[in-house]
């Protein structure tokens, strides 16, 4: 009788999102299994294709520029988010005056909006008037940079997205950190081990399992950004910063009623798979590896 | 125990309210739904309101449109049909900002559709009637409708299968747009007429005001839908098709635009085009014409209204017809977006009201106040022979003349790979093959209309007497 109750609690607490996620997330899954199989612009009948919409993908350069530019993207926001965040992290468990101004100064990004943020991106990137440019000019660089022209755009959008992910993972890393005893530096600061020793052979190993869950994290959020893109670049100039889910995003969401564009569902949800199992194959790439460090270590 | 039920009782409680957010809000929009469309005493038309019927809740109607440049005279109108209409309905109008067609395949999956949809573009047309957003409104036109409208219905612009799904409001010319004082500066008299005169005004623009941070030319160009919105002005009034298509061929010639593009290319190679042009939208475009910061571009009359409103310009403007390749004006300026408005959902409860109501927003009075607020420039004769000149700084330019005109439409289909408009703007900006590019654009977008044709989607017919200069003088003389 006790057990039936307890049984019927965790059912009667787990049926909402149970069926939420049902609904939201494992539904849209199949609907879109089934549609990478049909031409299907949203209206009329859905017209099987078999495997077009993958033969067509294979060959398609815009879906290839937009992963090459996704690794870049994804590559350069974690090659630089993770040391800084982790730093920040360090540096900021120290028992320090203004510690907490700071740690809200640099978690403030995670909680804005990423399209308001796009949008003062703009005020400040804008290579006409912008205001780094501007600052550039009064510092004598007459020319300015085209931040967010062919060349440069992709860097721009690396260190926006860069801002908007350092605060999360420090406050993850800082979590981890307040987990070490402090007596365990203690015993090695007496043991004669200076600040660097510390941090190698005391902080990484024992932030190890905080460590792989942050990278793995960071991995696969870095690998389905596309907001703040969206917003300041659209991809552009000219697919410089189309990425693998904003391309997903233009199949189903073309750019305006009032150009000729046709939604492209069966074709998206090809496409979509594709960046999916990409990712897929990135993750279980890192659990190999993280799994032969733990071995190791 | 009474706390473990409370929390079951709660959960049960929290699922329903969310599986009820899923449902349609008609039941809360309209609580005489149940009479509609004709339980309610307003509903029958009666204008003397009985007082049952003025205490009976309000009919309630939903009307979306993406115009926000029209915010305030769209607000005002509604505003004053809810105060004066005899037939116990409230309009509300929901004014979308971005991604109204989005929005709007939600509300119809989700059985929240308004009852009143405005058609957003001319392509969106097709594609709402294919969707099922819109309803045929033939049977519900009056005599007086049939006669103002009649001339204007076309096939493709408001009808699809030769059924009438939305009539004609406004467009928008589209112009030539000049910074005079600029252009006084750099001691040229007149807008360019031809497209190598372009060329040379854009470089005189930029000798003059670059010292001051001006420059000749810009152009939307992060816009991979609208980026190129210069091409069909120059084009067409040089006598081409429009997007590419070729009206007599019934396909895509690409080859068309080759001067126009090869033109936009030397401006850049001149470095004419102000700084950062491909990051341009529109938006950011026109504040820096209202500073003084761009010598010329090309768009259409929603400009006048926002140089008075949304970025008040600090410089004297004018518009002018757009140059032709060779100066010879051998077709017209499409007029954009003319022959479609606000149509009906097959999904509204209470279509009898909605008809009352787009009936009303279809009536001479309220179709001059969008030519008199300046919203855009009137196709309806009826209109055009009442309405006022609005007064807006620069909207003289806009009249139409006999050079505008309302086009025939473009098919729509599915591409691969990337969009002449991107392609295009890509060649302006960085160069390189431009016939390689053309005759890429040309297979993929006639293997697409191919396509088209052949599964039934689009009629493309050749139309080999199919002559632009003959639209000349449809709009206005």
């Amino acid at each position: 009788m006790h057990r039936t109750r307890i049984k019927l609690e965790a059912v009667a607490f787990t049926l909402p999102s149970l069926l939420l996620t049902l609904a939201l997330g494992i539904y849209p899954i199949f609907w879109a299994i089934r549609y990478m199989f049909y031409e299907y612009a949203g209206y009329g009948t859905p017209k099987f294709v078999g495997l077009y919409n993958f033969e067509r993908l294979y060959h398609d350069e815009r879906f290839w520029n937009a992963v090459t530019n996704t690794l870049v993207y994804a590559g350069g926001k974690l090659l630089v988010t993770l040391p800084l965040s982790l730093l920040l992290a360090v540096l900021l468990n120290r028992r320090m005056r203004g510690a907490g101004l700071f740690k809200t100064i640099f978690f403030m990004p995670t909680v804005l909006s990423a399209s308001v943020m796009s949008i003062v991106f703009y005020v400040i990137f804008n290579s006409y008037n912008g205001m780094l440019n501007q600052l550039l000019q009064q510092l004598g660089w007459s020319r300015g940079v085209e931040w967010l022209g062919a060349n440069y755009a992709m860097l721009t959008m690396i260190l926006i997205a860069i801002w908007g992910a350092v605060g999360n993972y420090m406050l993850l890393f800082l979590a981890g950190l307040q987990g070490i005893p402090r007596d365990i530096y203690e015993s090695a600061s007496i043991d004669g081990a200076r600040p660097a020793q510390q941090f190698f052979y005391i902080t990484i190993p024992m932030l190890g399992p905080v460590l792989q869950m942050v990278m793995l994290l960071a991995i696969t959020v870095s690998l389905k950004g596309y907001e703040s893109i969206m917003v300041l670049t659209q991809g552009g100039p000219f697919g410089k910063t189309d990425v693998m889910f904003l391309y997903v995003y233009k199949m189903f969401f073309p750019v305006a009623s009032t150009t000729a564009e046709v939604q492209q569902f069966g074709y998206g949800s090809a496409v979509g798979f594709a960046a999916a199992l990409l990712i897929g194959a990135v993750t279980l790439i890192y659990f190999y590896a993280s799994k032969k460090l733990n071995s190791l270590y | 125990m009474a706390r473990k039920w409370l929390g079951i009782a709660l959960t049960g409680i929290l699922a329903s309210s969310l599986a009820a957010c899923g449902g349609n809000n008609e039941g809360n929009a309209s609580p005489s739904a149940s009479g509609a469309p004709s339980g309610t005493g307003a509903a029958s038309g009666s204008p003397a309101a009985s007082p049952a019927a003025s205490q009976a809740e309000p009919v309630k109607l939903n009307f979306w449109t993406p115009d926000r440049g029209a915010t305030d005279h769209i607000k005002a109108e509604i505003a004053r049909y809810n105060e004066t209409n005899k037939d116990n309905i409230q309009v509300e109008v929901n004014i979308m900002a971005e991604n109204y067609d989005q929005q709007l395949d939600i509300a119809f999956a989700s059985n929240q559709a308004p009852d009143i949809v405005r058609v957003n573009g001319l392509p969106s047309l097709s594609v709402f009637v294919k969707k099922g957003y819109l309803e045929p409104l033939d049977d519900r036109l009056t005599p007086d409708m049939k006669e103002r409208f009649g001339s204007l219905l076309r096939e493709g612009v408001n009808q699809i299968g030769g059924k009438t799904y939305t009539l004609p409001n406004y467009g928008t010319t589209q112009r030539l747009i000049y910074n005079v004082e600029l252009f006084e500066k750099a001691g040229i008299k007149e807008p360019p007429k031809t497209l190598q005169e372009m060329i040379d005004v854009a470089k005189k623009l930029t000798a003059a005001g670059k010292a001051d941070g001006a420059y000749g030319i810009a152009g939307n160009l992060k816009s991979t839908g609208s980026g190129l919105r210069f091409a069909d002005p120059i084009g067409m009034l040089s006598g081409m098709g429009s997007s590419g298509y070729d009206y007599k061929k019934g396909a895509f010639d690409f080859a068309q635009l080759k001067p126009i593009i090869e033109a936009y290319r030397q401006m850049k190679l001149d470095g004419s085009f102000i700084p950062g042009v491909e990051q341009l939208d529109i938006d950011p475009l026109r504040a820096q014409f209202a500073e003084g910061k761009i010598g010329m571009y090309v768009s259409t009359a929603s400009e006048p209204l926002v140089y008075k409103n949304q970025f008040p310009a600090k410089i004297k403007w004018a518009s002018a017809l757009p140059p032709t390749i060779d100066g010879q004006q051998r077709g017209i300026v499409p007029v954009g977006n003319a022959g479609i408005f606000i149509g009906l959902s097959p999904k509204s409860e209470h279509k009898e009201e909605a008809w009352k109501f787009i009936e009303w927003m279809y009536s001479d009075e309220v179709l001059k106040s969008y030519q008199e607020d300046g919203v855009g420039i009137s196709v309806v004769p009826s209109v055009l022979a009442k309405a006022g000149k609005p007064e807006i700084n620069g909207i003289d330019g806009f009249m139409p003349t006999k050079f505008d005109a309302i086009i025939p439409p473009v098919p729509i289909v599915a591409i691969e790979g990337m969009g002449y408009q991107e392609a295009l703007i890509k060649y302006i900006l960085i160069g390189g093959d431009l016939d390689a590019v053309i005759k890429d654009l040309n297979a993929r977008y006639n293997a697409a209309l191919d396509k088209a044709k052949a599964s039934g989607e689009v009629k493309a017919e050749p139309m080999p007497d199919f002559d632009l200069s003959q639209l000349q003088g449809t709009l206005a003389k």
